[in-house]
């Protein structure tokens, strides 16, 4: 894992690096002012070391970023770090909600839709599943914005309503986990609570349609396969109630390979919060990520870049530590 | 014997396939008693419907089978008529079955001992550490040796014969009247087969239990069976008791079984198969469903279906031309003999 880390930071720093001394130059100048004496672009370059020699520049910029030094952000007009830190709660409020329906709704009917295969409610729920697999998810968000917020005014884009947005900025809101729907718990407001999930429903739909129907046709995929294996027959041999020879010897067969997916997913979930933050005007790195794209704010979508990839190795991590939890053939020695 | 005293009867039984190419009649008419304490052999080559008469009395045929016909009778139950929530309590307590592959019949996720316990927890009022005690007795009862250790490994940690003897456990963990043998030996090596075979002869002895030992080597017929169901393209073509079996087969396509087992005496060039294939379940011929690799067959045979007849007592075969057969392996034994 380590050995990964270096090669992330090395191909990242590699992206910086390509952009040559003078691009990475106008990140470091905040005002026309500085470049008024014509040999001042020369002269901060030299200050800066962005004329030294790459693998010395990256040993810098490594060392800065183990300090916690991303660099300063145009778009949280501080810096890198802390700017993703104050963004990061909501996105991963964001990712949480979504995962609930990806993982546990998704394999729940994948099974039944396995279970029941060709019977009307597999058929019903290929349906929605292939419709999540083929639509494009920007424009099944927009769909739903349309529909729910401009034609019928149920969920409205944003965080929480304006007035709620106030009393959370205020003073005596307690910021325990910067994540409105648990802070508003945890602050006894319900009716924060309630708004803020409000404003959550569709961008976790949004978000959760397409990694759903995936989910769900690797898992009916898994279990069909596996209900044809020797062991199931086994098993009804032995006497094994139905119930039990799915729920038990079938599902945790099946769950290996979709252990795999389920991983990706939350990554994939992290990655789609870029376009469903914009859409839906919510506060957090997707829409952090997106805005330092379109300002060309370097050092935030390399701060990006690297907190992404991290997330990344940890979540495959698990994934690989999980694996060993399921299938005793994969165990760590 | 009287058929009244028979542990498991099996009438007329009709299992079809209702594939998407039409109906698959994999058991077309079969009848056979099974009697408490002996070994009755099924015998037939791939596909002929040997397992499915098997999945039928248990009944775990998959959504498409269908017992279209015939009689059941377990312990002077009718299997048909009982329902699935007292099934589940025969299967693995009163019936119970081994299978082919030792390799992919147990569970890859669970322990042996877990899967070995589960049947007895499933028909026997016992806890969890009697459970335990039994699964590690039952599998040194099979030869696996340090059961105490082996009881917490998985499937894929034993070799492929303490997997099938692992599986014995499992079926026998429950003292069963009746156990299915479904080509119990038939992915071993030859040296572990003849042990399994072993095995399974002296806990038959011990339990007294009923065995079907459903198989396509003749071997294996000879060395455990008392009495032999031949079967053919879903239909018995020919029933008789082991010995009587091998020296006076009443039906050709017995007699083609036995000339393809090679014989160490004799110096052939080409070893003796029986021309064509397994005729199509889907299309079974008219007539006779042997008439298309019969070296008897006539018109007759291709028009008409022979009937099951006795033949001499306890030995029934299904051929217009069981004399024709008597003539032939006559000349054929004299020919060996010269």
């Amino acid at each position: 894992m380590p050995l990964i880390l270096i090669g992330v930071t090395l191909i990242i720093f590699s992206m910086i690096w390509a952009l040559g001394p003078d691009r990475l130059l106008a990140s470091y100048i905040k005002s026309p002012e500085a470049l008024k004496t014509p040999d001042a672009a020369e002269r901060l370059i030299k200050k800066y070391g962005l004329d030294e020699p790459m693998p010395v520049q990256y040993l810098k910029w490594l060392g800065n970023i183990l300090q916690g030094d991303f660099g300063y952000s145009m778009v949280g007009k501080k810096g890198v770090l802390p700017a993703m830190l104050e963004r990061f709660p909501y996105t991963l409020e964001l990712t949480i909600y979504a995962i609930i329906p990806v993982i546990l709704v998704a394999i729940w009917l994948g099974v039944v839709s396995a279970v029941h295969q060709n019977k009307f409610i597999d058929q019903f729920i290929r349906v929605f599943a292939l419709v999540g697999w083929s639509l494009p998810d920007f424009v099944f968000g927009l769909l739903l914005l349309l529909v729910f917020y401009s034609l019928l005014g149920w969920f409205p884009p944003g965080m929480v309503n304006t007035q709620f947005d106030l009393i959370m900025r205020s003073a005596e809101w307690n910021k325990i986990t910067s994540m409105p729907t648990i802070d508003a718990l945890l602050n006894g407001r319900f009716d924060i609570f309630v708004d803020a999930l409000r404003h959550l429903i569709l961008p976790v739909m949004t978000l959760a349609y397409l990694w759903w129907a995936y989910l769900l046709r690797i898992t009916r995929s898994s279990m069909l396969e596996v209900l044809r294996k020797d062991y199931i027959r086994t098993a009804r041999a032995k006497g094994v109630p139905e119930n039990i020879v799915i729920q038990k010897h079938a599902k945790k067969n099946a769950m290996i390979p979709v252990l795999t997916v389920a991983g990706g997913s939350v990554i994939g979930l992290l990655g789609g919060t870029v376009f469903v933050e914009t859409i839906f005007s919510r506060v957090g790195m997707g829409r952090f990520l997106a805005d330092a794209a379109t300002l060309l704010d370097y050092w935030s979508i390399i701060g990006g870049a690297l907190f992404f990839s991290f997330i990344m190795i940890v979540g495959n991590l698990v994934v690989d530590v999980s694996y060993a939890l399921v299938d005793p053939r994969i165990r760590l020695e | 014997m009287d058929s009244k005293n028979a542990l498991l009867q099996v009438k007329d039984l009709r299992t079809y396939f209702h594939t998407e190419d039409g109906i698959v009649k994999a058991v077309d008419g079969v009848t056979f008693d099974v009697y408490s304490g002996e070994t009755l052999g099924i015998v037939g080559e791939s596909g002929c419907g040997k397992s499915v008469t098997s999945l039928s009395v248990m009944r775990l045929l998959d959504e498409k089978g269908e017992i279209a016909g015939g009689k059941i009778i377990f312990e002077g139950r009718d299997v048909m008529a009982i329902p699935e929530s007292q099934m589940m309590k025969i299967r693995g307590n009163d019936m119970a079955m081994i299978f082919q592959e030792p390799m992919t019949a147990l569970n890859p996720v669970f322990t042996v001992g877990f899967q070995i316990m589960e049947a007895i927890l499933l028909h026997q009022d016992v806890n969890k550490e009697q459970a335990r005690t039994m699964a590690i007795d039952m599998l040194r009862k099979v030869g696996i040796p340090e059961p105490e250790k082996r009881v917490d490994e998985y499937p894929h940690e034993l070799s492929g014969g303490m997997r099938q003897r692992a599986m014995i456990a499992m079926a026998l963990s429950c003292n069963p009247k009746l156990l299915f043998a479904d080509e119990p030996t038939t992915a071993l090596d030859v040296t572990i087969q003849a042990q399994i075979l072993e095995l399974m002869k002296s806990l038959q002895e011990q339990y007294g239990m009923a065995l079907v030992m459903i198989t396509h080597d003749l071997g294996v017929i000879a060395e455990m069976a008392q009495r032999v169901v031949v079967m053919y393209a879903g239909k018995v073509v020919e029933y008789a008791e082991v010995l009587t079996l091998f020296k006076k087969p009443r039906h050709p396509y017995t007699w083609g079984l036995m000339n393809a087992i090679p014989k160490l005496d004799e110096d052939k060039e080409v070893l003796y198969n029986i021309p064509g294939v397994v005729p199509d379940p889907l299309d079974f011929p008219d007539g006779c469903r042997f008439n298309t690799r019969c070296p008897l067959a006539t018109d007759k045979c291709r028009k008409e279906e022979p009937p099951l007849v006795e033949v001499e007592e306890n030995h029934t075969s299904a051929c217009w031309y069981v004399d024709k057969l008597v003539e032939m392996i006559k000349v054929s034994r004299a020919g060996e003999g010269a």
